[in-house]
């Protein structure tokens, strides 16, 4: 599904954000990026949707090789990935139906599919009550639903999550991980940033650790720190 | 794409309406600036007119008074044959004037005259352009002779006049044509920012480029085509209403060339103004 070999990325003000990193994540995985700030865990999200490009390396996603794709394949690599982020990102005047129906609106989706498969999804996630509603009239982790369901609405083969529980508290963080499970069952690839100790620790998906831009650990029923032998 | 058609209508709407001010000021420029574009266009094309109507080869008219007499006629005739630099003359009756003014002057003004309310007149050829002064010099106040034009003269006068008005105009119009693209760029780059949350999430989802972009595109579009869609109300309301000399007046057809043009260059300057603000500002 991802494949990244020996890639390694410098800003131009001299932030090294990746070095040497490779790693492989197959279909249908649930990954968690662990990792200080300025590890590169969102460097790494930003370089599988092609928001940036890497100095050196191959990224590959769901088999195509993304540094030789031409640029207005872009925007159909990015229909087959879903994006949740720790501040949401739902647009404040629109409702949440809409917000949801945006997503497919703007890959020019036809009015009825939209209707079947907003509803749906809005009923995956809990908030068909709440279709009419403005994003400022929901709670976080309310909003946070909306944009998961946004994420999720097209079906992607691929979800990114970028400190999706970031912001919530933890019964709301406990729901948006549920979701983000539900979802990974149904065959969509989810790989999620995050500082969320309590959450890695319990789940016990695979772990992989970044330090600086390296790739540190890679477990694959990991918890969120190093476990430390203690001679016991 | 009927729904993408529907689409690009209702946001280009949204953005129009949510920048009223901004939309307004760069509408009204368009249509000054196309105004004055027509307007020379306008007056090139009925001063040529005109021109091409006076009478090849004449070159002074000598008009004699309603009243002169057969033999102050007769006068002016013979004095003419004598005339080394003249080349030779045409006499025009009262009734030949009379029919000749029917298609020159408007209906209104017309109607009031009587072929016996009209000058004879010689329409004589001088040997050389410049020999028209002493024709006009040594017949003006002379009984009976009513007054001496030299109409290719005049027009040659006014000619250059709409000449220089043509390029007053014309330079006049560049300018605002230059603000009006300035000002649909800014508006333009208003509405990409009122909407950068949209385009982004857009961008995420996987929208195409030109998805993104065509809304503001068609933005500019509409900016210019309304802009020019007044100027060329104006022009025409201009046209039917002010009372130019029937030589002078347009054709139906000719006017349709000159509101062509004016279009053409609003919805061009609309799609630049808003071209240039997506290259600049939308990062797509």
């Amino acid at each position: 599904m991802i494949r990244f070999e020996d890639v390694s990325k410098t800003y131009p003000n001299g932030t090294v954000a990746l070095k040497n990193l490779s790693v492989e994540i197959s279909k249908g995985d649930f990954v968690f990026l662990v990792g200080s700030s300025g590890s590169g865990k969102t460097s790494f999200l930003r370089l599988v949707l092609r928001e940036e490009l890497p100095d050196s390396g191959a990224i590959h996603v769901s088999g195509k090789d993304v540094l030789k794709m031409p640029k207005w394949r872009v925007p159909y690599l990015r229909r087959n990935i879903g994006c949740v982020f720790q501040d949401f990102r739902l647009l404040p005047n629109k409702t949440v139906f809409e917000n949801v129906a945006f997503a497919l609106e703007v890959i020019g989706r036809p009015t009825e599919t939209i209707k079947n498969q907003v509803t749906q999804v809005l009923d995956v996630v809990g908030l068909a009550d709440k279709a009419d509603n403005l994003p400022s009239e929901l709670s976080g982790g309310e909003q946070q639903r909306v944009a998961v369901a946004r994420a999720f609405v097209n079906r992607p083969i691929l979800l990114l999550a970028d400190e999706p529980t970031g912001n919530l508290d933890p019964a709301n963080s406990e729901i948006i991980m549920q979701l983000l499970e539900r979802i990974n069952k149904a065959g969509t690839t989810v790989v999620m940033a995050t500082h969320d100790k309590g959450l890695v620790d319990r789940m016990r998906k695979r772990v992989i650790e970044m330090v600086d831009g390296e790739l540190v650990r890679d477990e694959s029923r990991g918890l969120y720190d190093t476990e430390v032998s203690t001679g016991f | 794409m009927l729904s993408f058609f529907r689409y690009t209508l209702r946001e280009t709407g949204t953005n129009l309406w949510r920048n009223r001010l901004m939309t307004i000021a760069a509408i009204l420029t368009v249509t000054v600036s196309l105004f004055l574009v027509g307007a020379a266009l306008m007056l090139k094309q009925s001063a040529s007119q005109a021109s091409s109507h006076w009478q090849q080869g004449t070159r002074v008219t000598i008009w004699m008074k309603p009243t002169a007499s057969q033999a102050e006629v007769s006068a002016v005739d013979s004095q003419l044959r004598t005339l080394p630099f003249v080349k030779s003359c045409t006499f025009y009756t009262q009734q030949q004037d009379y029919e000749e003014a029917r298609k020159l002057l408007p209906q209104s003004e017309f109607s009031v005259l009587q072929p016996s309310d009209m000058p004879s007149s010689f329409r004589c050829t001088p040997t050389a352009p410049n020999n028209v002064f002493v024709v006009e010099t040594s017949f003006t106040g002379q009984p009976g002779v009513l007054t001496v034009t030299a109409p290719e003269q005049q027009v040659r006068q006014m000619e250059k006049v709409i000449r220089i008005a043509q390029w007053v105009f014309v330079g006049l119009a560049g300018i605002l044509l230059i603000s009006a693209t300035v000002l649909i760029l800014n508006t333009i780059r208003m509405a990409i920012f009122a909407r950068r949350r949209e385009v982004a999430v857009m961008k995420l989802v996987g929208a195409t480029n030109w998805f993104i972009r065509i809304p503001f595109i068609s933005e500019g579009f509409f900016q210019g085509l309304i802009g020019s869609g007044l100027a060329v109300g104006f022009l025409a309301v201009f046209q039917t209403w002010y009372p130019l000399p029937v030589l002078f007046r347009l054709s139906t057809t000719a006017f349709i060339g000159s509101a062509s043009v004016v279009a053409i260059l609003g919805v061009s300057i609309g799609s630049i103004g808003s071209a240039l603000a997506i290259r600049r500002f939308l990062d797509v």
